[in-house]
């Protein structure tokens, strides 16, 4: 999340090889995202006698190392090994530097969950927002940066949101400016991308009093009842739009009709309930015959984000029926 | 400063299990964090176990969480190991005595203890590895699933060994676990980043005077083989790098070269380079601690170094990672070096022996040239 806010820098605050896992992650990901460029990362680079003797004075160090780049705030993620040594970041992080310094309690299988973490990191960048006054455009909250079609299904959302004639105001965080975060208080309704954002969601609430969406919309029904949910949340008529989806719906499965009665089966790794959910549904409409029969064909319960995002996973069906 | 700026190379943590995970018939087990356990896991593309450690192990010990592991894959046939990450090393439980009752290889690698080169060796010392003058032929080393080369690596040495009529004993590592126990008194390299040190060195197999010295050295050793094959083949496919880098020479200047790598690779890209392209190697970014060298040497870490000396050398040629790439727009690339990321890579490619030199070539020239042409 934190390399996501262009112009800052993340310091990660541990031996040299938990920032280089995810230097690497990020950059593999990246690239299948045509992201050529690596996130800024910093390694304190502790070593066995940091461990020994502590790593604040290494952690001062870096901060006051990387606070004369040209970054506009710092961000300080701890590792697993640095609050088993019990090091005080918050308090180093406190210390006088020419940039904003946000320490965000990620300490590996300390700091829970890699949920936690990006609840954690959330939340920290809001709380650099100032109070703002509202605009017309909504804020998409938690996109799912190391997703492999996190673009894709950003397009999807926006293609849904300007059918009811809004508009994006923040998207926090990915490949966002400083100066966009201080906007975050503008919009008028925060779109979370999964229900685990809720702490996220609850926090800006309180914040900034901006009602939210738990989740962005996940197949045919799901996508309907998602324009019914943002329309009465911005006192919108959102009926003509839904009309609209659901021909499109129609149009999109009677493209697939070469598929139907199929036997098939759902492969549900690694996917969560509510893409087989939205799969099933799928199936049903298009009424593949699902069972462990002998001929049946497994098919990815991939997510899918909005009406395109089931249009893409029936092409991949079909892909597996066809191979 | 003490700060590194997106770190290049991984921990020792990760070159212990690069060096366990290759062995068949072993179990292993990093017992840490998920995010220990994560990276390895992506990186190496090998089956391993996690203990996946909690905040409640580092308050009330991680025993019962370990055992639970260890218990759950022992009595399968298969050795375990154990490497203990960070936390663990950092707790002082004593690891040794929770696992008393089975019968486990325990590696202590922390993170925190070097690179991945000083994990690798950490966990080959603690391998039960047993040289037996019975056995014939050589060991190959050198090898690790870190490296993106090493399955190539090792197809190649057993093509030229089988073609020179000399067995291959344990390859390390990537070999059957109980093949350790029996491991021959002679051994070939493919990457002396990753040496063993196990029994006589007969010497590298990376370029082709490498393959000419190290197999004549065999020859002598082994009164049953018959290394003219070898020979023969790496007198033929020379003429033929020869031929295709004269005709490079005959329409362009040589390249200039920046070459981020592991020592060992670094050292022989630039000597291939310098020999069949006169090429001007203007500076060898070396990922681990350099050797001895005629050419300018430094080891770099962070891949703002990197980006530096790209700008400062303003080479046509870079060598090295995805990491090089990403900073290098716009120049000639070949990737030799983990991570590749942002590329599909399907088939083993060496750069060891007469075919590794051949596909480095190959792959320089297609760079130079595509490079040129946009």
């Amino acid at each position: 999340m934190t390399t996501h806010v262009r112009d800052t820098a993340s310091v990660i605050h541990g031996p040299k090889g938990c920032c280089h896992h995810n230097v690497s992650l990020l950059h593999a990901t990246g690239l299948e995202n045509d992201r050529i460029s690596i996130p800024e990362l910093v390694s304190t680079g502790l070593s066995e006698s940091d461990i020994i003797f502590g790593g604040e004075e290494p952690l001062r160090k870096t901060l006051e190392s990387v606070a004369c780049r040209d970054v506009r705030a710092i961000y300080v993620l701890s590792t697993c090994i640095i609050d088993t040594i019990g090091d005080d970041v918050t308090g180093v992080c406190s210390g006088d530097y020419p940039v904003p310094v946000i320490p965000i309690p990620t300490a590996g299988f300390l700091g829970g969950t890699f949920q936690n973490g990006v609840n954690n990191a959330l939340i920290a960048i809001a709380g650099t927002a100032p109070p703002c006054g509202r605009t017309d455009g909504v804020n998409i909250i938690g996109e799912r940066n190391l997703e492999y079609e996190v673009e894709e299904n950003y397009r999807e959302l926006h293609r849904i949101l300007s059918n009811l004639g809004l508009a994006i105001n923040t998207r926090f965080v990915h490949a966002t400016s400083v100066d966009q975060i201080s906007l975050l208080g503008a919009g008028r309704l925060n779109i979370l991308r999964e229900p685990g954002l809720i702490p996220v969601g609850e926090y800006l609430k309180q914040r900034f009093g901006t009602p939210y969406i738990a989740s962005f919309p996940l197949g045919l029904s799901g996508t309907l009842s998602f324009i019914d949910a943002v329309a009465r949340a911005c006192e919108l008529n959102g009926r003509c739009v839904a009309e609209e989806e659901r021909s499109l719906q129609e149009e999109i499965l009677m493209g697939f009709s070469d598929i139907r009665d199929t036997p098939a089966i759902f492969d549900q790794t690694p996917a969560d309930p509510e893409s087989v959910r939205a799969a099933e549904e799928a199936a049903g409409r298009l009424r593949l015959k699902i069972g462990r029969f002998p001929d049946s064909t497994p098919l990815p319960a991939a997510p899918s984000v909005g009406t395109y995002g089931v249009k893409r996973m029936l092409h991949r069906w079909r892909r597996a029926i066809h191979a | 400063m003490p700060e590194c700026s997106n770190p290049l190379w991984p921990c020792a943590m990760t070159g212990a299990a690069a060096c366990l995970a290759g062995f068949e018939g072993m179990s292993v087990v990093i017992h840490g964090s998920s995010g220990c356990y994560y990276y390895p896991a992506t990186l190496l593309h090998a089956p391993l176990h996690g203990t996946f450690i909690l905040e409640h192990e580092v308050i009330f010990g991680s025993e019962e969480r370990l055992l639970e592991v260890v218990g759950g894959l022992s009595g399968k046939g298969k050795k375990i190991a154990v490497i203990a990450t960070c936390v663990p090393a950092v707790l002082g439980e004593d690891i040794r005595s929770m696992l008393e009752n089975y019968d486990v290889i325990l590696v202590d690698s922390p993170g925190f203890a070097g690179d991945v080169e000083t994990g690798y060796q950490k966990a080959l010392a603690a391998l039960p590895i047993r040289v037996t003058p019975d056995t014939p032929g050589v060991n190959i080393d050198g090898v690790s699933l870190f490296d993106p080369y090493s399955a190539g690596n090792v197809q190649e040495l057993r093509r030229l060994l089988q073609a020179s009529s000399i067995p291959v004993a344990t390859v390390f590592c990537q070999d059957r676990f109980e093949r350790i126990s029996a491991s021959a008194e002679y051994t070939v390299g493919t990457n002396g980043d990753f040496a063993s040190g196990i029994g006589e060195y007969c010497g590298g197999t990376l370029g082709l005077e490498e393959v000419r010295a190290t197999f004549g050295r065999m020859a002598n050793l082994f009164g049953d083989a018959d290394i003219t094959p070898v020979l023969a083949e790496t007198d033929a496919q020379e003429e033929r790098i020869v031929r295709v880098c004269d005709k490079y020479l005959q329409r362009y200047d040589p390249p200039s070269v920046i070459i981020a790598a592991g020592y060992a690779y670094a050292h022989f890209t630039a000597r291939t380079l310098e020999r069949y392209l006169d090429a001007d190697i203007r500076c060898i970014c070396s990922r681990n601690p350099p050797g001895e060298s005629r050419y300018a040497v430094e080891q770099v870490t962070g891949i703002g170094q990197v980006k530096d000396l790209v700008g400062s050398h303003d080479p046509d040629l870079v060598i090295g990672s995805s990491f090089e790439r990403a900073v290098s727009p716009g120049r000639a690339f070949a990737g030799i070096t983990p991570p590749l990321r942002g590329e599909i890579r399907l088939a083993p490619r060496p750069l060891a022996g007469i075919s590794g030199t051949l596909s480095f070539v190959e792959q320089v020239l297609n760079t130079l040239l595509d490079t040129r042409t946009s």
